[in-house]
């Protein structure tokens, strides 16, 4: 394994409304990332076929240096794979579950596994038919983290949780992450999920990955800038900004490689400037998504 | 880790329908049951509840433990654990066909039993139980072939018509086929070519379906 968790080159896949174009991705071992990506973006295609669910078209998959799908029985023992999507058995207990993993995997630590039963409030007994959405959720990751996995794949798992549930649930993760040794691969629309618990962020958007990047160096490199233009002026795009919108005499700028001298060249051609704001991870991942599709000769709303 | 989890899917999936084997079993036991007690009517009623019992399991089966599997969205998390698409059917092929096989053999046994002891039909008509018994296990093998490849309620249910009303037609044929009605007559079980024709046809429609099934869902791309 070349230190990689995982390594997409090229990785192509064509539906009739939908294609993923030729995307390259790679997880180095031991970190956090987030995938980010509105609906029907291509998140849950690339995490499938990354656990072998789906054959690319194009393209390889290496998954803990095991090329998929062709050797996903070997790598899904050191995956934990939970989706949104994902359903136990209803008319079963959550102890039933748990037993029946445990009996798969000689990695199951059950000591840690009842201890998150009490954090997550669950009780063995308990039938999943009768859990709320939050507890089954919480069944589900606790039945992927006793197995130990040394990479998480999670696919929007905190879809439709109230905020406590959400909370919960991040907060595990947030302990899980304290195992350097264990990668995880965290998918979602919600940007203020990953935010708090990644240390790179992947932007998807129309099967296309738009941005990759540690998550410090987005919050660091993308501003919000408000100038105040002389009348009848028209702002240039300078290097580094990607977005003007200029009403009358107010302009906005979006910059995603922002350096103190910017403000300096837009004053010395008359304008003033205002304010210069941080973005918050969801106002760069639309900043960075309206490019995209601008790049891609799409008209985007203002 | 090298091991196979196809045996842990084999076991959960008969441990999850256990009560569709036995409840099945049961009925086709009562029924026999009625068979062996009652008079010439209450034999008849009687075999034509084993029969519905076996065409009820050949129904039910595929319909809770592969259609519902994935309309209930169980098999993304199964499909989570170490098992390729080929490993999943071959655990559902041999589960499900554990579990049809557990009343099958039961009532089968049974039957031909009750015809040589009790006697309310001539000892000539064991051949053709067993070939009317054998079509619901052909049914069966067709359903759970369309329910694990075409992956949808409708080709499930769409299986489970055609191969419903099959049975009449099989069975008309049967009884339409010159000579053989008398060999059932009579009171020693005659096996002729045509008779061993006919059962060696439904056991290559059960061992063809199964084959077809197999390899279809191995050269499936996109399995979720």
């Amino acid at each position: 394994m070349n230190g990689l968790a995982i390594d997409l080159r090229g990785v192509g896949k064509k539906y009739k409304f939908f294609s993923l174009n030729r995307i390259h991705l790679q997880v180095p071992e031991g970190q956090i990332m987030g995938l980010i990506g509105p609906n029907g973006a291509g998140k849950s295609t690339t995490i499938r076929i990354l656990m072998g669910l789906v054959h690319q078209d194009c393209g390889e998959a290496f998954v803990l240096g095991r090329r998929m799908p062709d050797e996903q029985i070997a790598a899904k023992w050191d995956i934990g794979f939970a989706s949104e999507d994902m359903r136990l058995y209803d008319a079963m207990t959550v102890g039933w579950h748990l037993r029946f993993i445990a009996s798969m995997f000689p990695g199951w630590d059950n000591a840690y596994a009842q201890v998150l039963l009490k954090r997550f409030g669950l009780q063995a007994e308990q039938v999943v038919r009768g859990l709320s959405h939050g507890q089954r959720v919480k069944a589900m990751l606790l039945l992927v983290l006793a197995r130990k996995p040394k990479l998480l794949v999670l696919d929007e798992p905190t879809t439709g949780l109230d905020p406590v549930a959400r909370h919960e649930v991040l907060r595990e993760l947030t302990a899980v992450m304290k195992d350097e040794g264990r990668t995880i691969l965290f998918s979602s629309h919600n940007t203020h999920d990953v935010e708090q618990i990644s240390d790179t962020i992947t932007f998807i958007d129309r099967g296309r990955i738009i941005d990759s990047m540690d998550k410090e160096m987005y919050l660091d490199r993308w501003r919000r800038l408000r100038l105040e233009v002389p009348s009848g002026e028209r702002l240039p795009a300078l290097p580094g900004i990607i977005g003007v919108r200029q009403e009358g005499r107010l302009a906005i700028l979006t910059a995603n490689a922002f350096e103190p001298g910017l403000a300096n060249e837009y004053e010395s051609r008359g304008a003033r400037v205002q304010a210069i704001e941080t973005m918050t991870l969801e106002e760069i991942f639309v900043a960075n998504v309206e490019r995209s599709r601008v790049d891609c000769g799409e008209e985007v709303e203002a | 880790m090298t091991r196979s989890v196809t045996w842990d899917l084999v076991k959960k999936d008969w441990w999850l329908y256990r009560l569709h084997i036995v409840i099945s079993t049961a009925a086709g036991v009562a029924a026999l049951g009625l068979c062996f007690k009652g008079g010439e009517v209450a034999g008849v009623i009687g075999a034509v509840w084993i029969f519905t019992a076996l065409v009820i399991v050949a129904c039910m089966l595929p319909m809770s433990a592969i259609v519902n599997e994935r309309k209930k969205q169980h098999l993304p998390f199964v499909m989570s654990l170490p098992v390729s698409v080929r490993e999943y059917t071959a655990a559902k092929l041999v589960s499900s066909v554990g579990m049809f096989l557990m009343p099958w053999l039961v009532l089968v046994a049974a039957t031909v039993a009750l015809i040589e002891v009790r006697g309310f039909l001539p000892k000539g008509s064991i051949p053709f139980a067993v070939i009317v018994l054998l079509l619901p296990f052909v049914g069966f093998c067709l359903i759970t072939g369309s329910a694990l490849v075409g992956e949808s309620e409708g080709w499930t249910i769409a299986a489970t018509v055609a191969c419903n009303s099959s049975y009449w037609l099989a069975w008309f044929l049967i009884a339409r086929t010159p000579g053989l009605m008398e060999l059932a007559k009579g009171n020693t079980p005659v096996w002729n070519g045509q008779l061993l024709w006919i059962v060696a046809g439904e056991l290559g429609v059960i061992a063809g379906s199964l084959g077809l099934t197999f390899l279809l869902q191995s050269r499936k791309r996109d399995f979720i």
